[in-house]
């Protein structure tokens, strides 16, 4: 076979060590600009699965939702993260609420969760172990991250993650829903961060922070 | 036909400057058509509009209950928005523009026959709203926008993931990828999914934990209370009277599937849990309160769980009491945050302790207060009372008598709360007078037709009200 045949058996195996790389260091990033250079990274990998499962299960739709993802969630967000960044003249700390090594500690046992919960259910799908584990991680960290990054853009970055996980999740199971379907969740995820994105400006004009751990007024 | 109807509207819209008007005749036109596919739904069983659309018996009940609510909520803010002022997204033109994309996301989700088609637009209903609460721009509005937004994004999320998963266990069990998450031929093919019960267990675990969060079920609640408390008060009637519904629509749909499934025995053992949980907590928490708006939220939280339990006790009356008690509850909770507003209107605060004498300054607002208090906590004559007891009745049928005496029990204290509450609001010294304490046509409009509904729906059922119900309960069982 050829080289686009290489290629693809080389991703399909081993993209999912690329991803947990990505975990790993999005728990210890310190910057949000890393952070989001490391989601836009993960994105890319989930790309180039996308893309490989395409090429060899001949399906068609996996190239546009392939596209899609790459436009959007590799370029578009990623870009629009860093244009806020610079509107919002926000201090470039994460200010995580455990420091880093605590962090690894955490996404290890989620990794070790991720293992655990495909192993139980590990019969009922067709696709590979470890690739299920990722998603699954994935899930989890972006949860991991929404809790413990004080910072409303890290918040929004969490959910992202955590979004790409589900994805993944799906794809690797189903090999993706009905097309139209995918559009919606599509659309769906963007006009939700555009929501987000007014709300921060929003936070910031009225608060003069985008520390949410001090949105504490609502109690009770 | 008709959420397209609806958006098209919209769009017409964001032009005109005398944008109340036009707000009102769009929503009488948006109630008429919906009375329209109701009463076909009625004559022909069912309707179906291409691959997506569809609308049953039970898409008809909730959508009575929305064209109702939507009415009322639409005549009061005509009168409400009076006096608010201009701003980025904060004027009355916007607020109708935003109002209408909400109720089109909530249409679209009660006429939606596939799982993905709900799940998109439930999202969109979080979307359109979150705008709607932070509408103040006060600090507490955008914090409870911005909590509403992330805790509904992360919940529906949840829910993506537990459909994925659904329809993961249909395409096992051999059903096309194209109708995989249709849900008429997920419910024929129910039985055939029964090889696989763990996956769709798993489904719904993740169903009622992400469509919960949108119902408001403890512990996922959080959200509730500071966005119902810090919304203009028509988005907080809507926000109660009729999203809650809407939410707890899609957890019905995915609770039939799965009841055919694996047997009724799990999905309705969560819901159970699920229901008294918020029953209990949000009863308890109904004591503390100090606002207003806040004690309201909490008792939709209370009635959400009311309603979790008549789903999960199943049965006729079980069901009956759930489905009737959607209705009630939209009724008396607009009702009760009407008046909310014209206290607020007036008074310039929410603080129970703020509030004092109510009863002598603003009599009308005051006696409907009273009149949705004396509803929301069930006594007769009024509608609430119907429902409750029917399923306090299935409870003690099917011999559940520890989630019946919890039910009986957070009633009482519920009364309790809202007791103490009310008169300290109602009785003492006005503090201060205010200064129009007359209601306007609108107000007196809207407060009256909730009033009489609550009223007259606890003497005796409409007969067409009737059909209704018992047909949308064909559909589920």
């Amino acid at each position: 076979m050829g080289l686009v045949g290489i290629a693809t058996e080389k991703i399909l195996s081993s993209f999912s060590v690329f991803l947990f790389l990505t975990i790993i260091l999005l728990a210890v990033a310190r910057r949000i600009s890393t952070s989001v250079l490391l989601f836009s990274l993960q994105s890319a990998i989930i790309t180039a699965e996308v893309l490989a499962t395409g090429f060899q299960e001949k399906l068609a739709s996996a190239y546009l939702v392939g596209i899609l993802i790459f436009v959007i969630k590799v370029v578009a967000i990623p870009r629009a993260f860093f244009v806020l960044t610079k509107r919002l003249k926000t201090v470039h700390d994460v200010k995580a609420s455990t420091t880093p090594s605590q962090s690894v500690f955490v996404v290890a046992v989620m990794i070790y969760l991720s293992y655990a919960a495909v192993h139980s259910y590990g019969g009922a799908v067709r696709a590979p172990g470890d690739s299920l584990a990722a998603a699954i991680a994935l899930i989890l960290t972006g949860a991991f991250l929404m809790v413990s990054r004080k910072k409303a853009l890290m918040q929004v970055l969490g959910l992202l993650v955590m979004e790409n996980g589900i994805f993944l999740a799906a794809l690797l199971t189903t090999f993706g829903m009905p097309l139209v379907i995918e559009i919606g969740i599509f659309f769906d995820i963007l006009m939700g961060l555009l929501l987000m994105g007014i709300f921060m400006f929003r936070i910031s004009d009225t608060f003069e922070h985008l520390d949410v751990s001090k949105l504490r007024r609502l109690r009770g | 036909m008709i959420p397209v109807l609806g958006a098209g509207f919209i769009l017409l819209f964001r032009n005109p400057r005398f944008a109340t008007r036009a707000a009102l005749l769009v929503g009488a036109l948006e109630v008429l058509a919906l009375g329209a596919v109701i009463w076909q739904v009625h004559l022909q069983g069912e309707l179906q509009e291409g691959r997506y659309l569809r609308a049953d018996a039970l898409s008809a009940f909730f959508l009575m209950s929305i064209a109702f609510v939507s009415g009322i909520v639409l005549i009061y803010s005509s009168g409400y928005l009076r006096h608010t002022g201009e701003g980025r997204f904060s004027s009355p033109r916007w607020f109708y523009a935003l109002v209408f994309m909400f109720l089109f996301t909530m249409i679209s989700v009660c006429l939606s026959a596939n799982l993905g088609l709900l799940w998109i637009m439930m999202e969109g209903t979080t979307l359109a709203s979150a705008l709607l609460v932070g509408f103040y721009n006060t600090e507490g509005a955008i914090e409870a926008g911005w909590k509403y937004l992330i805790v509904c994004t992360v919940g529906i999320a949840f829910a993506l993931f537990g459909t994925i998963v659904l329809y993961l266990a249909a395409v096992k069990a051999g059903m096309s990828p194209a109708s995989g998450l249709d849900w008429i031929s997920l419910m024929n093919a129910a039985p055939g999914m029964a090889l696989d019960p763990h996956l769709v267990k798993l489904a719904f675990v993740f169903v009622i934990v992400g469509y919960g969060t949108k119902i408001g079920f403890v512990p996922m609640h959080s959200w509730l209370p500071d966005a119902h408390a810090e919304a203009p008060t028509p988005i907080s009637a809507l926000l109660s009277a009729v999203l809650l519904n809407c939410a707890m629509y899609a957890l019905m749909r995915y609770d039939v599937i799965v009841s055919r499934t694996v047997g009724p025995a799990f999905s309705h053992t969560l819901l159970l849990i699920f229901g008294v949980l918020s029953m209990v907590v949000a009863g308890l928490l109904i004591l503390v309160q100090r606002n207003l708006k806040r004690l309201l939220a909490y008792s939709s939280i209370e009635h959400m769980g009311i309603i979790a339990i008549g789903l999960g006790l199943g049965g006729p009356l079980g069901l009956l009491g759930a489905l009737l008690h959607t209705f009630n509850h939209s009724a008396a909770k607009s009702l009760l945050f009407f008046g909310a507003g014209n206290v607020r209107h007036n008074m310039g605060t929410l603080r129970i302790d703020g509030i004092q004498g109510i009863s002598r300054t603003m009599p009308q607002t005051s006696a409907a207060l009273v009149v949705g208090g004396l509803a929301i906590v069930g006594l007769p004559p009024f509608s609430l009372f119907i429902s409750e007891f029917a399923i306090l009745s299935e409870a003690f049928a099917q011999a559940h008598y520890l989630v019946a005496a919890l039910f009986l029990i957070v009633l009482s204290v519920v009364f309790g709360g809202f007791a103490y509450h009310l008169f300290r609001m109602l009785c003492g010294k006005p503090g201060r007078r205010p200064e129009n304490a007359r209601l306007i046509p609108s107000e007196y409009i809207s407060m009256g037709i909730a009033a009489l509904c609550v009223l007259y729906f606890g003497v005796r059922i409409p007969h067409f009200f009737n059909v209704l119900l018992h047909e949308a309960m064909a559909v589920l069982r």
